[in-house]
């Protein structure tokens, strides 16, 4: 009954949300606003709530069975912090939640990505390699493609970019199409799906 | 330790980027057509126009997509573009406050008046759609706490048919987002600055016309640089990104001609 309540639900936001969208209509645009400013919010406040409890669950779980306990009570120790320090100060500008933010996860973060460039380098020298001509043709495009994001001038340059703009038009923007195309007829055919009940995996189970 | 051939490749790398860092060469760039139309879009808009710059990226992008949001804003603020700063991802959130505080100081507009930030809505998709139908609605207070209607800028801004377009500030998909939700639902007219692996995927959006116009990358921030003919990030930034990319491909080339010339030998 319950998995029967949550699919009567969705089915009936789904072709709701699908009206509203296209629908000029004052009310239907009064109810739009309504619907994404509050309902929506407070379902994504829910979703937060189950998504810190299952990694507080998963980390204390490890943390016992001493499995990169460092590590972990670290992770929790964020989760908490943040939390306490954004009630009390708050997360505006100036406050403390803020000053962590911006000296310890921008600069995390930041190395961690910076990490890629050397990940690159490694990659390119033992895994770029042109063993047939698709992966040559590739191989060429990308450093066409590289070499005109990158500070080249003169003659050779304007040759360089013109070859990376026909790359970027033709080929590129044919394939990127076609996934857009593809992308776009699967997710509404899995949208509908969802809504007339067909797909049902989204509500957990085997059934 | 004893360093294996990726160790090797690793400090070649540091070595060329730190390098060029310190040579601190700014060269000339030679101005791409799609830096010149965002540059072009943002220099037509009358004064007092509104924009909204959103800060839809993570602190991890931040080296390369800071000098491209910084010369963008400079470039509005002294045009005398009121600007409504938003994030739609919580890392930009205080990171575009920084920026555009910094940006109005150097150019003295001032908080309430010339700019505002609103700061961070979750759920992009509905906050897109909720900016659509009121944005006092979406975003009732600023980053600050003062009620939306306290904030003279804001006076008469209801919706997005008061604003003169969407400057979205990303490092993913979000300038899909907009283009989806704001510009097919509402009609805004959406541009993006965005890190160089992102641009191609935006070329379909550019020829179709719904995406109006971008720049790409340290290169987009340094033709811009060039184009506000003030200095900054971008133009700092290309001798070491060239550089780290030559050696990128020498190494490329290296493998190449290793793989070959073992298979010859196996053959």
């Amino acid at each position: 009954m319950s998995r029967r309540l949550a699919q009567i639900i969705c089915a009936i936001f789904g072709v709701v949300m699908f009206l509203l969208f296209f629908s000029p209509h004052p009310a239907a645009r009064t109810i739009a606003l309504t619907i994404t400013t509050e309902y929506w919010q407070v379902i994504y406040a829910f979703a937060l709530i189950v998504g810190a409890v299952s990694f507080l669950r998963v980390n204390v779980k490890n943390i016992q069975r001493g499995q990169d306990s460092g590590y972990r009570i670290i992770s929790l120790i964020g989760l908490v912090a943040m939390p306490t320090v954004a009630i009390i100060w708050g997360i505006g500008a100036n406050t403390p939640f803020m000053w962590i933010f911006e000296n310890i996860q921008v600069p995390l973060q930041s190395t961690v990505f910076a990490l890629l460039a050397f990940f690159v380098a490694s990659a390119s020298f033992r895994g770029f390699r042109a063993r047939s001509l698709p992966a040559a043709i590739l191989l060429i495009s990308a450093v066409v493609i590289l070499l005109s994001r990158s500070w080249v001038e003169g003659q050779f340059a304007s040759g360089l970019i013109a070859t990376a703009d026909w790359i970027r038009s033709y080929p590129s923007m044919a394939a990127r199409r076609a996934i857009l195309i593809g992308i776009g007829l699967g997710s509404l055919t899995t949208s509908l799906r969802v809504i007339v009940g067909i797909e049902r995996t989204w509500l957990g189970g085997g059934r | 330790m004893k360093l294996e051939a990726r160790h090797w490749t690793f400090v070649g790398l540091l070595i060329v980027v730190v390098g060029a860092m310190l040579l601190g060469v700014r060269p000339d760039v030679t101005i791409s057509d799609e830096t010149q139309r965002m540059f072009e879009y943002i220099d037509s808009l009358p004064e007092g126009s509104v924009l909204i710059y959103s800060f839809d990226h993570e602190s991890s992008s931040l080296p390369e997509i800071r000098p491209a949001a910084l010369a963008l804003v400079r470039h509005s603020f002294s045009k005398g573009h009121r600007i409504i700063g938003v994030a739609l991802l919580a890392e930009g959130t205080g990171i575009g406050y920084r920026l555009m505080e910094m940006a109005a100081s150097e150019s003295g507009r001032q908080y309430g008046r010339d700019w505002v930030y609103l700061g961070f809505k979750p759920q992009y998709i509905a906050a897109i759609l909720s900016m659509g139908e009121s944005i006092e609605k979406t975003f009732p207070q600023d980053y600050f706490g003062t009620p939306y209607d306290s904030l003279s800028m804001l006076s008469g801004v209801v919706n997005y048919q008061q604003v003169a377009g969407v400057v979205s500030i990303g490092d993913g998909n979000m300038a899909v987002h907009w283009i989806e939700y704001g510009q097919s639902r509402f009609g805004i007219r959406i541009s993006s600055a965005m890190t160089a692996a992102m641009v191609t995927t935006y070329d379909p959006y550019i020829s179709s016309g719904q995406l109006h116009a971008l720049i790409g990358g340290l290169r987009g921030a340094a033709e811009y640089e060039t184009l506000l003919k003030i200095g900054g990030g971008g133009q700092r930034g290309m001798l070491a990104q060239a550089s780290a990319h030559i050696y990128i491909l020498l190494l490329i080339l290296a493998g190449n001609v290793i793989y070959f010339v073992s298979r010859r030998r196996r053959d």
